[in-house]
């Protein structure tokens, strides 16, 4: 129990609960509101999964199976129509299951789009958060925002604005700004999309960097299953409402289920 | 855990389960969701982690955002209205022979009412429906999202300087606003005066003016001129930022978002200004009765 970074169980999620921010909302209504059981409405039914402290896991399936949305669950973005979610063995009750409550236990997301402050430089974005939660002095923070450049390598970028960096800058930002709170665990959304190979191919070693450096717990949702051969960890499936158990990639390429046909099928034939 | 908590209000006494009706039919309409948004937004003030700095660096942005360059508009706006009220109360109530209430009427009309309804009208129209776009267009790229993962609170990093920045501003601009309807817009009546060879047939001197306006001043004129503007900001912006927090993930939805933003901040404000109003129909009651 208490090496496990992240336990889900039985965590349902239906269609209307994705719309809007639930910053507008008050709480307490999605709390009292009545849970519908038509299954036809749910996009994710009963996700179970358990990720150890120091482990790096992928997400795959399909598009519109629901991948970002269980990432957004998990980082209390979305509140499930049910069931629980433990972060580092403990337990947040629906009531307090917010995206501020989930950031407090130092987990991380870095969006699809980088989701970078638009108004802000690079150097501004990244220090964002760590000049709100006051975390240390002016100086220690600017070593920090170079310490985070550094290892995303986008320091030479650090005085110009979002709209004026490439998709993968955005993307390499973003971590930065993600790394620079010193996640515990850390959710990635699609880091390789829409990245070239050779953006793709610097950007892995980024990624292995944090978890052998920092003992990072990283959870990526991905398109791209190559990715979890090359960072050499287990990969689940999102596969028609259902997440499946943690398995190897090789199981999979290898296993004759409905997932392994049709989304090994090029892998297969590729060799 | 969460079916223990859901049974449990399910079991409450008939008094409390009424009171629980109330409080989620409160919630679930408009106005209640935008009261609990600005009740929000004032208690984030008090939340754990403050950065002094940014939150003053907000507010003084936004402040400056709404107020000071709304101000040449705000300005003429101001003149041009202070001056055509003066012209015609005092054309009109020379010919009905009612000198007397010259300055009653000019006090109703630009301080009391049009002043700060005109002043949170420009105010709704340039910063409230920007305010909208800003927020909404920061939800529609999942900007707010990022900030919330990042632990700053999207409440108080954007709504609570929107709301005090639009209470200051809103505030100064309303004494700005009665200040050059009366003292601006007395000079350009005497430039028309000059100009045209007093056409109009009017005779105006400051001191008249000044007198008459003072004397009709009471001090619920003062309270009220700290109160309405205050709350007419409250609403703006509050109703902005709702609106805006409220888009669902869709480009074409921010326009309608602003349009609505707007109007409703229009009605919302006539209606508080209505509210506010009771208290001088109620003063005038209690006269009528001395009189009588």
């Amino acid at each position: 129990m208490f090496d496990e970074a992240l336990r889900m169980e039985d965590v349902h999620l239906a269609y209307n609960d994705l719309a809007g921010t639930i910053f507008s909302k008050p709480r307490a209504l999605g709390f009292f509101r009545q849970v519908e059981d038509d299954p036809q409405k749910e996009l994710i039914t009963g996700a179970n999964l358990v990720v150890n402290r120091g482990d790096t896991i992928c997400i795959g399936g399909g598009s519109g199976q629901g991948k970002s949305a269980l990432l957004r669950i998990i980082a209390g973005l979305v509140r499930p129509t049910k069931g629980n979610i433990y972060y580092f063995g403990e337990y947040i009750p629906p009531e307090r299951l917010t995206a501020l409550e989930v950031a407090k236990r130092q987990v991380g997301l870095v969006f699809q789009n980088g989701a970078l402050i638009s108004n802000m430089r690079v150097r501004d974005n990244i220090a964002l958060p760590l000049r709100y939660h006051k975390r240390g002095s002016a100086a220690e923070i600017e070593e920090k925002i170079q310490m985070a450049m550094d290892l995303m390598r986008v320091r030479d970028e650090a005085d110009l604005f979002p709209h004026q960096l490439s998709v993968g800058m955005q993307k390499r930002v973003a971590i930065a700004r993600s790394w620079a709170m010193d996640p515990k665990l850390l959710l990635m959304d699609e880091p390789t999309a829409g990245l070239d190979n050779y953006n793709r191919r610097n950007l892995l070693p980024l990624i292995d960097n944090m978890r052998t450096l920092f003992k990072t717990t990283i959870v990526i949702v991905t398109h791209d299953l190559m990715m979890s051969k090359e960072l050499d960890c287990d990969i689940c499936f999102l596969h028609h409402k259902v997440l499946t158990d943690l398995k190897s990639f090789d199981y999979w390429k290898d296993s004759d289920t409905e997932i392994s046909r049709e989304l090994f099928r090029d892998l297969r034939s590729s060799g | 855990m969460s079916n223990k908590n859901i049974k449990n209000w399910q079991k409450l006494s008939p008094p409390a389960k009424l009171f629980h009706y109330l409080g989620m039919f409160l919630l679930t309409r408009t106005l209640g969701q935008q009261f609990a948004l600005f009740w929000s937004a004032i208690t984030s003030l008090f939340s754990k982690s403050r950065s002094f700095k940014t939150d003053s660096r907000n507010i003084i942005m936004q402040t400056f955002f709404t107020g000071v360059e709304i101000f040449p508009v705000l300005f003429i706006v101001a003149t041009l209205f202070g001056t055509v009220t003066i012209i015609e109360v005092i054309t009109m109530m020379g010919k009905m022979g009612f000198d007397d209430i010259v300055g009653n009427l000019i006090v109703i009309v630009i301080i009391r009412e049009l002043g700060p309804i005109l002043t949170a009208f420009l105010i709704a129209g340039r910063s409230g429906s920007s305010l909208t776009t800003y927020i909404g267009s920061m939800v529609i790229n999942s900007e707010v999202d990022a900030l919330a993962t990042m632990g700053v609170d999207p409440i108080r990093f954007l709504v609570m300087p929107g709301l005090f920045g639009g209470c200051i501003a809103l505030f100064f601009m309303n004494i700005i606003f009665s200040t050059s309807a009366i003292c601006v817009g007395y000079l350009v009546v005497k430039a028309v005066i000059l100009l045209t060879g007093n056409i109009i047939n009017i005779q105006l001197t400051w001191n008249y003016l000044s007198t008459e306006i003072l004397n009709a001043l009471t001090l619920s004129d003062f309270i009220y001129i700290v109160i309405k503007p205050l709350v007419f900001g409250a609403i703006i912006t509050t109703n902005a930022c709702y609106q805006a927090l409220n888009i669902p993930r869709d480009v074409r939805q921010v326009p309608k978002a602003t349009s609505k933003s707007v109007i409703k901040s229009f009605l919302y404000v006539v209606c508080a200004d209505v509210v506010l109003s009771i208290f001088y129909f109620v003063d005038y009651m209690n006269n009528i009765s001395t009189i009588i």
